[in-house]
């Protein structure tokens, strides 16, 4: 695995760093150049059809994050 | 007060109003069916914001201000507003970084269009697509299969760091094993006829 794919694989989880503000991008996300980005973005996009494709409520991990944040 | 004519109130906004009164399990329901156009609704700016973190902040917002949501009359009054939103949010995370201000300008006039649904049937739920998945999870190699679970099972809420040392993994071999598991269900899928990108495209 590259450096670069690393990057990618990283910035695809629906983990996000979230201070007392926004939720922010990833850190791996930040070192990717432009085209990297936008493979970060496709594979995620693939990725979240998965994973709400196996669940039972059919929600993605980004819906479990954003469930789990609203309710503390 | 004139009562209101059920026959004027749609599955929609019903939901609406359940999410409105703070209904976790109706929003649960919304975002099921709206995360894929939003984030669709978001690729032209890909590659200069992190999409996955607009997303995430942009419907937070979007439970917030669900109560004072009134439909329109126009469908999907909840996903209009999680795609306005979430490029106004694009655009004041582009302020704050360093883009040339012609560049700001033009996302700008981008994101002044916004509202407009992405083409495409609601996605979610197909049983058939469903179960392939499952077919092929259940194929997986053990290592790769043990990264997929813990992210699944941990809902985007811990780094990929805390979940490599929770399966026993150096954070580089559990994303190894990460790829490895999402490239093999990929080409499950595609024995079985199942293109993801074809389909999502």
């Amino acid at each position: 695995m590259t450096a670069r794919e690393a990057l990618i694989e990283s910035a695809s989880t629906a983990w996000r760093p979230r201070g007392a503000g926004a939720v922010r991008a990833h850190p791996a996300w930040a070192d990717l150049d432009e085209a990297g980005r936008l493979a970060a973005y496709e594979a995620t996009r693939l990725l979240r059809r998965l994973e709400a494709a196996l669940d039972p409520e059919g929600l993605s991990t980004t819906a479990r994050a954003v469930l789990a944040r609203i309710s503390g | 007060m004139a009562a209101a004519d059920p026959a004027a109130i749609s599955p929609g906004d019903e939901l609406l109003a359940a999410i409105g009164a703070g209904d976790t399990a109706g929003f649960a329901r919304w975002l099921a069916g709206a995360e894929g156009r939003l984030r669709d609704s978001l690729r032209s700016f890909a590659g200069i914001v992190d999409v996955e973190a607009v997303l995430q902040e942009s419907l937070l917002r979007v439970w917030q201000v669900a109560p004072r949501v009134i439909p329109d009359g126009r469908p999907d009054p909840l996903l209009r507003l999680a795609i306005r939103i979430a490029r106004n949010f694009a655009v004041s995370e582009l302020r704050r970084s360093r883009l040339e201000p012609v560049e700001i300008e033009a996302l700008e006039r981008l994101a002044a269009t916004g509202g407009e649904l992405p083409a495409g049937p609601d996605r979610s739920g197909d049983p058939i697509l469903r179960r392939a998945i499952e077919e092929c999870r259940r194929r997986l190699p053990r290592k790769p299969a043990l990264a997929l679970q813990a992210r699944l099972e941990s809902g985007g809420t811990e780094p990929d760091d805390q979940l490599a040392e929770r399966v026993g993994m150096r954070r580089n071999t559990f994303l190894q094993n990460f790829t490895r598991a999402r490239r093999f269900l990929a080409d499950c899928l595609r024995k079985r006829g199942i293109d993801l990108a074809v389909e999502l495209s």
